[in-house]
């Protein structure tokens, strides 16, 4: 036993320095522009019998005019609800009966349809993926039918894990009328605003071929999906408006608070944070260690204080959301009602501890094989890769934002973390404050960390 | 002659004996060691090589050079008058009179005493254990799985596309395995592992895990709780380290243990108190099952959490966390050898318990259907409708899940199309069957308008399950189903994480990790007509529940 063990050792010792040393690299892919502008991404791989395609048009709900958010949600939705010769009902069952999965949606920045299919279907897939962007019925019945269900399902929403509806209300309360404070899927009265023409309008204006990017992984011949694919969509149609110019949000100048009331509820959830950065910031990876070591695993420093020494909370986290702009840097948890105040104080000592202390060497090496360890099934299968191949293309980015990731985090040091620390965790004068709970009995309390904004959880909006 | 009386006269000749006995005590002592100690054939040659190559050497070396008192001379060198080869010679003979000696003791001891045979000690690597291999075609034949003495069970899928391993660890401890007083248990007891250990404080296990790479999660069900890790290659023997800790060297501090209940009661406000669609799950369970413990909340009643004791924890330990109640799944790049040598080095020494008490309890038949109400806020209204299913082994158990993807799988299947999109009189419609490892429910729950009439969707939806009992499924709709099922088993399969999942659920429930590839088979054979019996035979509303969560009625609230 002793020498294979050795052995063993051995193995173990070259196989971390092939992890640590290298980082992971991006498979190759062929880039193509079709005439119209389209840029398509190609990728084989052949391990399962499966191809991932991801459809990515640059705009999305930020296009979404004034007092109508929840528009380019609803022509998400709607482009796989009817197309070219099928129904609504044909479509759904033309994408199930093969097996096929096919998911419309909106982001702030970009409108997108993933799909899944088995590789002896891609023609198919292919067909049904053009027929939703460039042939939609857009029907007015199926649009009125989903824009009430989505305000209903906002409404049941209300009734189910607060957590899921936190980053809608943070969102409004900290960029304002900023549009990144659009809630993507719409509030129940910005759905009740949008009518058919809004519909048809949106598409010809933000959808069409000068924007749109294809990538594709799986187990597929090049030439074949790149011919296909170029005949489907070479001649499509230039969208007829300006894509959402955005400027960066301001930095909320001061303290503020934001509550939610909900009675009855027996926890309080909340939020706390500021503007952050955009994704183009030079400091990611120094961003990426910082965060991981304070709210991103299971060790993190909020989850240390938060859960495991007091038992206040089931989780805590820090969560950094990087547009093209901007973005936010947002610490959340939740507790029982009676600790609301202990809760965010305990909270609030943690920011404060992150930002006096920074981050040591042993911390850094921790966060840095975090990180390394867990990229690779990031990019495992054939839908994961043509999701990251899509977002590199959308954001102007190369391979070297994958290839590089792991020099640049092996790179960092204390010194080089503590400016990006600073920069981008608020300090304690100028934070937001987002509170879900019962109001009767957190009112007063909330009230120690700045002027209180109050809404009930019923009113149909999540702007103040 | 000269040359002959020359080479005696310089010792060669006794030189070569010597070096001869020498090698060949050499060879049988040193190559017996390697053997033993599992070094590669190719040891033993090397050292005959050696001895072979050193011959000529030590030849030529006694004919050129001499011993003499002021130390090693070339025999040019040496004034043939002061030579003392002579007694040089006779120091060889004396050496050679020791090792001839030495040799013959040896061979005697050899045969007087065969227990100390070398043979004996390379036995383990002539009987090295025998991994099974897969019996069947259609599965992975790079699969091997392996039952140690004292009883864990190990299987292993190497798969080495990207450097990393997931490992999956199923305790057959769960929701079932507990009685009222410790409801909640085998959760709490999930909080608990990851604690600390008479070797690391509470903290450690995860500091050291996520430094090394690693991140890791757990679930608990009603039939088990399963440990996942997902770490680089590279973290490996820290994960076994780390495992094999926990499980030896459990410490259950009372002070973590009233820290955790703050944080599982946490857990349940979340998922439960205020949620709507967990509050009436969790009450579902409890009408539909009146004897059965498949009736308690997973995450326990809440006077149980605060209440559950030091007792409690250490006899769940004791019971449940012995390597004969475990399974381990290894997927990702790794080989099936270093696994199991890792296994027994880290695991071999802890010892199997008394298996735990078989669940006696068998939920009798139901003979009429059972309603409830829960009276809450809540914007839009549940309903929530069960019946009795079987087990994970059941033979209708496949039937009933292509039953259920044609009746809610998706935009275009059956119930969805008829009350999401066509009537309207849904907000989202699902369903699932437990599969468990007793008969359990299949359970369906709906989301209804804020105004809906909430019994006329019940009335609905008992049309619908009952004209698939009668009138049965067309030919495209099982095919359709297939199609779906066979698409998600590929989905599953193409991630380290799916593969543990997969081969893990099919050892676990179903007795053998190779049913996990059997499924494309399995779904060939179910008949349009299968299908329909199963409905008929599951949709009696004799032993249905149905459960519903709204807003007070006005006139309550005045």
């Amino acid at each position: 036993m002793t020498s294979s063990r050795l052995r063993l050792a051995l193995t173990l010792l070259f196989a971390s320095a092939a992890v640590f040393g290298d980082g992971v690299t991006l498979p190759a892919s062929e880039r193509v522009v079709l005439e119209n502008g389209t840029v398509l991404i190609l990728n084989e791989n052949h391990n399962v019998p499966l191809i991932g395609l991801e459809a990515v048009v640059r705009g999305g709900a930020t296009a979404d005019p004034g007092d109508k958010h929840g528009l380019a949600s609803l022509l998400a939705n709607l482009l796989v609800k009817g197309a070219n010769e099928r129904s609504s009902a044909e479509f759904a069952e033309a994408v199930a009966s093969v097996g096929g999965q096919m998911n419309a949606s909106a982001r702030l920045e970009s409108l997108s349809i993933s799909a899944g299919f088995m590789s002896k279907d891609a023609a198919l897939m292919v067909e049904l993926v053009a027929d939703a962007l460039q042939r939609p019925t857009l029907d007015r019945g199926e649009f009125e039918k989903l824009r009430d269900r989505s305000i209903n399902l906002i409404k049941s929403a209300k009734g189910s894990d607060p957590n899921e509806l936190m980053p809608s209300y943070a969102n409004a309360f900290l960029f304002g009328d900023h549009p990144y404070g659009n809630p993507v899927d719409g509030s129940e009265s910005s759905l009740a605003r949008i009518a058919h023409d809004d519909l048809l309008a949106y598409y010809a204006d933000m959808v069409g071929g000068d924007r749109l990017v294809i990538a594709v992984s799986g187990d597929f011949e090049i030439v074949a999906m790149r011919d296909a694919l170029t005949a489907a969509f070479n001649d499509w149609r230039a969208a007829t408006g300006t894509p959402p110019q955005i400027v960066a949000p301001e930095r909320s100048a001061s303290s503020r608070v934001y509550l939610i009331d909900k009675p009855g509820a027996t926890q309080s959830y909340f939020t706390i944070g500021n503007v952050g950065v955009a994704r183009s910031f030079s400091g990611r990876a120094e961003l990426d260690l910082a965060n991981t070591v304070f709210g991103g695993r299971f060790t993190s420093m909020l989850m240390t204080q938060l859960r495991t020494k007091s038992g206040l909370s089931y989780s805590a986290r820090s969560r950094l959301s990087r547009y093209s702009q901007s973005g936010s840097v947002f610490v959340s948890s939740f507790t029982e009602t009676g600790t609301t105040v202990e809760a965010v104080d305990v909270a609030l000592a943690t920011l404060g501890r992150l930002r006096d202390g920074g981050l040591d060497a042993a911390m850094i090496d921790s966060s840095r094989n975090y990180i390394m360890g867990q990229f690779p099934p990031r990019l495992e299968t054939a839908a994961q890769l043509a999701g990251i191949f899509a977002m590199l293309e959308i954001n102007g980015l190369d391979a070297a934002y994958i290839n590089d990731y792991g020099s640049s985090l092996s790179a960092a040091t204390p010194e080089s973390i503590a400016p990006v620390i600073d920069q981008v965790y608020p300090a304690s004068d100028n934070l937001v404050f987002i509170v879900l709970g019962d109001a009767d009995s957190i009112r007063e309390q909330v009230a120690q960390y700045g002027p209180v904004t109050e809404i009930s959880i019923s009113e149909p909006r999540f702007h103040p | 002659m000269a040359l002959f009386s020359e080479l005696r006269r310089r010792n060669v000749l006794k030189v070569a004996l010597l070096y001869s006995l020498a090698s060949l005590l050499i060879i049988w002592l040193v190559g017996g060691a390697l053997i033993s100690i599992g070094a590669p054939e190719w040891a033993n040659e090397f050292v005959l090589l050696v001895l072979v190559i050193g011959f000529p050497v030590a030849l030529i070396f006694a004919w050129a050079y001499e011993i003499t008192p002021s130390g090693l001379k070339k025999s040019l060198d040496v004034d043939q008058t002061q030579s003392i080869v002579y007694k040089t010679g006779q120091k060889l003979n004396a050496a050679v009179s020791v090792l001839a000696v030495l040799g013959v003791l040896a061979l005697v001891g050899q045969q007087l005493m065969p227990t100390f045979e070398f043979p004996k000690i390379i036995e383990p690597i002539l009987l090295a254990p025998v991994y099974e291999v897969p019996e069947n075609e259609n599965v992975p034949q790079e699969i091997r799985a392996y039952t140690f003495d004292n009883g864990l069970r190990i299987i292993v899928w190497p798969d080495h596309d990207i450097p990393n391993v997931v490992m999956y660890n199923f305790v057959r401890a769960g929701g079932r395995n507990e009685y009222p007083g410790i409801t909640g248990l085998s959760h709490f007891f999930e909080h608990m592992m990851f604690n600390g250990t008479a070797r690391r404080k509470q903290g450690e296990f995860d500091e050291t895990m996520e430094a090394a790479g690693g991140a890791n999660n757990a679930y608990t069900s009603k039939d088990l709780t399963v440990y996942q890790d997902w770490f680089p290659r590279s973290a490996l023997a820290s994960i076994f380290d780390l495992e094999a800790d926990r499980l030896e060297n459990l410490a259950i501090d009372p002070a973590v243990v009233e820290s955790e209940r703050g944080v599982v009661y946490s857990e349940r406000r979340t998922g439960y108190d205020n949620d709507n669609f967990g509050r009436l799950y969790l009450e579902m369970n409890a009408t539909a099952f009146s004897a059965h413990p498949y009736q308690f909340p997973v995450i326990g009643w809440a006077s149980d959490i605060e209440n559950w004791t030091q007792e409690d924890l250490e006899a769940y330990f004791r019971t449940y966390y012995a390597p004969n109640n475990l399974t381990m799944v290894f997927t990702g790049d790794v080989t099936p050898e270093e696994i199991f040598e890792l296994g027994e080095q880290y695991f071999g020494g802890i010892s199997a318990q008394a298996p735990p008490q078989a669940i006696r309890t068998v939920e009798p038949e139901q003979l009429g259907e059972r309603r409830l109400l829960i009276e809450v806020e809540s914007p839009t209204p549940l309903l929530h409708v069960t019946f009795h299913a079987g087990s994970a082994t059941d033979p209708t158990t496949q039937a009933m899940n292509v039953l259920l993807n044609l009746l809610v799988g998706g935009e275009s299947s059956r119930l969805h199309r008829l009350f999401v999109e066509e009537e309207q009189i849904a907000l989202a419609v699902g369903g699932f069957q437990m599969e468990g490892f007793d008969p359990g429910l299949v359970y369906f729950y709906l989301t209804l308008p804020p105004d809906a009439d909430v019994a006329a969707v019940e009335g609905r939806l008992l049309d619908e399950l009952e004209k698939i009992a009668s009138e049965g499924v067309s030919p495209a709709e099982l095919e359709k189903a297939r199609n779906i099922m066979i698409a998600d088993y590929w989905r599953g399969l193409a991630t380290i994480d799916g593969k543990a999942s997969a081969l893990g659920n099919a050892e676990v429930f179903l007795g053998d990790y190779q049913r996990a590839f059997s499924l494309p088979d399995e779904l060939a054979a179910i008949s349009a007509e299968q299908v329909r019996q199963v409905a008929a035979t599951a949709f009696d509303r004799r032993k249905m529940t149905v459960g519903v969560l709204r807003s007070p009625a006005e006139e309550d609230s005045q």
